[in-house]
């Protein structure tokens, strides 16, 4: 994420970002480790943005006390402060509708699909948000969006998209192949559409097998999986 | 019918939702009729996504009585039909599912538990055991399946369709909210290239022939009139049950050929159960694992075998005793001391297990 973006955008004052994507594609993990890494780079502030509102599980509430101490101000709510958890829906938490007005650099893990990616709008400044940029998140081993016809049928639901991200893979039974048919895939997907592929994203398990860069030469941002342990 | 929804085999990275939508489509069923409740809501929303590709139905109903019926309907008009529920959707479907057993419908019902009684939580339990398997104003003449992976989510749902076809029970698929919503990888497939059998699915109702003369009318029915036929129609099915049972049963057993401690569990808990087994085993004591595949018909006589050579049974569930009751009707009479393991409403893991055994072996 770091090459592409910040270099071929010239100078962006400060990192607004929406991960978009099917359902359990990984958005919350890759927008997750996308907040630590800035924290770890110095950036300050950094808030990232639970905006999930339907069967929240796999969501970003059960870390948000750890990952407030890591220096990441989460806006989400605390799963016991709910009520009507599951069909009854979500009500947005008020403070996350200003979230594109604060200050510093701002990631938003959008939840839910397609819906997920037309419920954006629902924030303040979202239209014409000059620095916001839009990713969408990819596993080529779900199977809505497992060939390049696919994907690029599915980007093209989701309204403006400014990159896309490879994040290919088969949970605990991942292999260095996933990953790489993943990039594969998806880049020919991003260039059909005429997007930047922003990054692989591959567990740190597999720093021996892949370095800076996927066979397709897109930039690899390695992830340190924490969602696989929490569940609300 | 429009393309195959799979064709070979394929890996893939899924909620256990997903995999019983793409499962019905690989079974080639035809229609799915539903009605929303966590957590069993992606397996609506995949097969709606899915159906209008590969020329499939859906119709959403008023409520859960409805959609059971409609299932009911669209067998009878031999239609591999197909719902799924959660719950207090479980509780209204338990009406239609008598009558699908009285009638000897063919359904299928995939249930994704969750907490209980009544609304409770969304999220998972284990305590839809007895509703599952016996619900009904009857008997619980059904087959009730208890998966505890997604795998066996897609396995067992496709196999639901073929065992409801071949032995006219209606067959439930038991799963539970953290099968639902929990991502594994699984293969999945197109059963026929993998020579798996799917029993022909024909109209009940409506067949070729003028009734009464060119053959006998069918006559499918729910209600008599005098004691003595309704017991002759039930000692019927008692009799047919009890011999499809011998084909019908499943179980799993790990280390239970020595094992002096042997748990017993079934859905997702034995996967908590087998990993226990295999940690203890490794250090050298004599632990095993029993678990129920099928809870309807209940593998009683392998139980009861392994009851037999044990020391000590564990039941261990996330519900208060629901197991226990299948349990101790399959063994009754032995002996062997029996301890438990409840967690109403609340997952059991592998760790929490080898603690627990660990200080039954020291006593």
């Amino acid at each position: 994420m770091e090459n592409k973006v910040e270099q071929g955008q010239g100078q962006r004052e400060r990192i607004v970002e929406a991960y978009v994507g099917e359902y359990a594609s990984g958005k919350s993990e890759v927008a997750l480790n996308r907040a630590l890494n800035l924290v770890k780079k110095g950036h300050k502030p950094v808030t990232l943005v639970d905006f999930d509102l339907v069967e929240p599980f796999y969501t970003l509430r059960p870390l948000k006390r750890s990952l407030e101490e890591k220096g990441v101000q989460v806006l989400a709510w605390e799963t016991e402060k709910t009520m009507g958890l599951g069909e009854a829906g979500m009500v947005l938490k008020p403070e996350i509708r200003w979230a594109l007005k604060r200050e510093g650099d701002i990631i938003i893990d959008v939840g839910y699909g397609v819906a997920g990616a037309r419920k954006l709008r629902l924030l303040e400044d979202a239209r014409e948000h000059p620095e916001l940029r839009v990713f969408v998140v990819i596993n080529i081993a779900r199977p809505l969006t497992s060939d390049v016809k696919e994907i690029v049928d599915y980007i093209k639901t989701l309204g403006t998209v400014h990159g896309v991200i490879n994040n290919s893979h088969w949970g605990d039974d991942t292999t260095i192949e996933i990953i790489q048919e993943g990039a594969k895939v998806v880049t020919k997907a991003a260039n059909l559409l005429g997007l930047p592929v922003i990054a692989t994203t591959v567990e740190q398990r597999f720093s021996q097998q892949i370095a800076n860069y996927d066979l397709q030469g897109n930039p690899v941002v390695f992830l340190e999986r924490q969602m696989n342990r929490y569940y609300w | 019918m429009a393309e195959k929804p799979i064709t070979g085999e394929k890996r893939v990275f899924m909620t256990g939702n997903e995999a019983v939508a793409w499962a019905a489509l690989a079974a080639e069923a035809e229609i799915m009729y539903g009605y929303p409740i966590t957590p069993q809501n992606e397996i609506m929303h995949y097969w709606t996504r899915l159906a209008p590709k590969y020329g499939r139905g859906f119709l959403q109903t008023e409520d859960e009585i409805s959609a059971g019926f409609t299932t009911c309907g669209g067998v009878l008009a031999g239609k591999r039909a197909f719902t799924a529920t959660a719950g207090p959707g479980n509780i209204l479907m338990q009406e239609s599912m008598s009558m699908a057993e009285m009638m000897r419908i063919p359904t299928v019902l995939v249930v994704q538990q969750r907490g209980g009684p009544s609304t409770a939580t969304v999220i998972y339990s284990q305590q839809e055991t007895t509703l599952t398997c016996f619900g009904g104003n009857g008997e619980g003449f059904r087959i009730v399946y208890s998966t505890s992976s997604h795998q066996e989510l897609f396995d067992y749902t496709l196999k639901a369709f073929h065992t409801a076809w071949k032995y006219r029970f209606p067959t439930f698929v038991l799963g539970d909210g953290y099968q639902a919503k929990m991502r594994e990888s699984l293969y999945i497939y197109d059963p026929v290239e993998k020579g798996v059998p799917l029993a022909e699915a024909t109209p009940l109702l409506g067949k070729e022939g003028m009734p009464g003369v060119d053959r006998e009318p069918t006559h499918l029915r729910n209600t008599y009139n005098t004691e003595e036929e309704l017991l002759e129609v039930i000692s019927e099915i008692v009799k047919e049950y009890e011999q499809i049972a011998l084909e019908v049963i499943e179980y799993e057993t790990g280390g239970t050929e020595d094992a002096e401690i042997v748990v017993i569990a079934h859905g997702i808990v034995s996967r908590a159960a087998s990993a226990a087994t295999k940690v203890l085993r490794d250090e050298g004591l004599k632990v095993g694992y029993f678990r129920p595949i099928t809870l309807r018909p209940f593998p009683a006589n392998e139980l009861r075998k392994v009851a037999q050579k044990a020391k000590k049974l564990v039941v261990a569930e996330s519900a208060q005793g629901q197991l226990l009751k299948l349990v101790q009707e399959a063994i009754y009479g032995e002996t062997v001391p029996l301890e438990t393991y409840f967690k109403p409403g609340q997952g059991i893991t592998g760790e929490e297990l080898v603690d627990f055994l660990r200080s039954k072996i020291v006593q």
